[in-house]
């Protein structure tokens, strides 16, 4: 539904009710439409006044770029005429010291959030009725969350595919040391160094002929396991893009989250048992056309099959919540439902009836807490309390993994949090004090965890909203660990 | 009758006037919204090119200076030999 921009405030000019004392009734119209039209180019040249102002202030950041870059071009220019013939101090520390040109491309983040809103559209959406003021009732919440989230949180699905991103990333990094460690242990059996060299020139060698002739080197060894392999493998190289394309084609925005943990599930595999089936991730584009070649038959259908379905658990939930998420959408817009609920429940559709009654809007989505958010560049705004940019995070367990009904939840986190406390300090009390050591001891602990959670509020309120940061953090730690493995995976191979 | 009409018939031509004349005033005022629509959209397409090319011009300078910087750093040891010699 487009939204108006800018709306000329009197719309009609003459409809308006006549005051029935009036003898010229139609002189009465005349001049009621003349007023209402004096109205009109009133708020016509407010927005004129908005408009031309929106492309003054752009056109200004312009002239100042503009400045800027010519200031830049006067003095390379100064620099490459002048200072040829003159002798520059250069010590070769300074030209390994300086790092190499990164051409550093800015990404536009953080596009349609509330600040960015334009300010006729502002005021178009202050006329509407605020959310009722729940933030009251916070300071009697034993959990230091906002009551107005449970109700309206416009920051959820940026905050959720926030927390999503960083422990993925976390998780990859566990990963990655547990394969360095089991690689090391491997690597630690065999001499690889000498054997490399060799092997590369047996693999230029084969290349020589033309690469579609590049029969793979599983199958000089052994016959059938090899062609077993091969033909695994080159489902397996398929199955990448395959998913690939087929994670494209649902059409969420930040698409390359998705295709990589699917080509992850395909690296972390033991050595041992896939040491030939990855050491052809190395260089899978050429590796297909070789498997197309007539020697092998064609890979068998049910394999590729089971291999989608089996590595795309968290995709095949996303056709299955449409609905809520656009209840979400609806719901988390106060204005407009809640005058709909009050004033007729047929009005607004039985989806919202669905979503109001169960406490807060919070509660559907987080049920499919396990999904792929949808892509926080386009959050839907609701909710008159603007959040503070890092909105306060919960102490504890991470919003997903909260638990789905927050009615229960609040009590039992709150009965949770002193348990842990009472426990720390009942035996802290009860061991006398011959054992002042452990006494010491657990009262360091305690103070220790304290001290982690502060860590920990501290690291999540650095990281901030930067979208591209986080975004950019994930992908290089996939890459590398990617290309590790990979690399260590064909060192693998070919030492063999 | 005319008489009799006369002053209804002088108001309903006068309506007629007047509404002829809100008419006049509205339709400039929407050719004004129209115009100014029209307006916004073209200083923005234009600015966006202005944008585009203002975001090329300064990744090409920074690729220069940079380039320019390694050449002068790094290879000072000819133009010095050439200035000696």
């Amino acid at each position: 539904m487009p939204l108006v921009t800018r709306n000329i405030e009197p719309r009609h000019v003459c409809r308006q009710a006549l005051p029935n004392t009036i003898r010229s009734e139609l002189e009465c119209v005349t001049n009621i439409s003349l007023a209402n039209i004096i109205r009109q180019l009133g708020s016509l040249s407010k927005y004129a006044e908005d408009l031309f102002g929106e492309l003054f202030v752009q056109a200004g950041a312009f002239a100042i770029r503009v400045n800027t870059l010519g200031e830049r071009v006067d003095r390379l220019q100064v620099k490459v005429t002048q200072l040829d013939p003159k002798e520059e101090e250069v010590s070769l520390q300074a030209i390994t010291q300086k790092k190499a040109f990164h051409s550093n491309l800015i990404q536009d983040q953080q596009l349609f959030c509330r600040p960015s809103l334009p300010q006729p559209v502002q005021e178009t959406y202050l006329t509407c009725n605020p959310p009722p003021p729940l933030n009251n009732l916070s300071q009697y919440r034993d959990d230091d969350k906002d009551a107005l989230k449970f109700y309206t949180d416009p920051s959820y699905f940026f905050d959720l595919w926030k927390e999503k991103m960083l422990q993925d990333t976390k998780d990859i990094m566990k990963e990655k040391r547990k394969h360095r460690k089991e690689k090391k242990d491997n690597q630690n059996l065999r001499t690889l160094n000498p054997r490399k060299i060799k092997t590369r020139k047996d693999e230029w060698e084969r290349r020589k002929m033309g690469e579609e002739f590049v029969v793979p080197k599983n199958d000089m060894g052994e016959s059938l396991e090899g062609l077993n392999g091969s033909i695994g493998s080159g489902e397996g190289c398929y199955s990448p893009d395959g998913l690939d394309q087929s994670t494209g084609s649902y059409g969420l925005d930040p698409g390359s989250p998705l295709p990589h943990p699917t080509q992850d599930d395909f690296l972390p595999p033991p050595p041992p048992d896939m040491g030939y089936h990855d050491g052809q991730y190395g260089a899978p584009t050429q590796k297909r056309t070789s498997l197309l070649s007539p020697t092998h038959p064609p890979p068998a259908p049910p394999m590729p099959c089971s291999t989608p379905t089996g590595t795309r658990p968290n995709l095949s939930p996303p056709p299955a919540p449409p609905p809520p998420p656009p209840s979400t959408g609806f719901g988390v817009p106060p204005p407009p439902p809640p005058s709909g609920f009050d004033s007729s429940p047929p009005a607004p559709p039985p989806i919202t009836n669905s979503a109001y009654p169960s406490p807060p809007a919070p509660p559907p989505p987080l049920s499919q807490a396990s999904l792929s958010p949808p892509p926080p560049p386009s959050l839907p705004q609701g909710g008159g309390a603007p959040p503070p940019p890092p909105p306060p995070p919960p102490p504890g367990p991470p919003p997903p993994c909260g638990p789905p009904p927050p009615g229960p939840p609040p009590p039992s986190f709150s009965i949770g949090a002193p348990p842990p406390l009472k426990s720390t300090q009942a035996p802290s009390e009860a061991p006398p004090d011959a054992h002042s050591d452990l006494l010491s001891a657990i009262r360091q602990g305690f103070n220790l965890r304290k001290v982690e959670e502060q860590k920990e509020q501290e690291k999540k309120d650095n990281y901030g909203n930067d979208v591209a940061a986080i975004l950019s953090r994930r992908i290089a730690v996939e890459c590398s660990d990617s290309e590790d493995d990979s690399s260590e995976l064909d060192d693998d191979d070919w030492s063999e | 009758m005319s008489g009799q009409d006369d002053p209804v018939q002088r108001e309903i031509h006068q309506d007629w006037a007047n509404r002829e004349y809100i008419e006049v005033i509205t339709s400039s005022i929407k050719k004004i919204a129209d115009f100014l629509n029209s307006f916004d959209m073209s200083c923005r397409s234009r600015l966006a090119t202005l944008n585009e090319k203002l975001t090329a011009l300064e990744r090409r300078i920074e690729y220069i200076e940079a380039r320019h910087y390694v050449y002068v750093f790094l290879y000072p040891k000819v133009t010095k030999g050439e200035t000696l010699t």
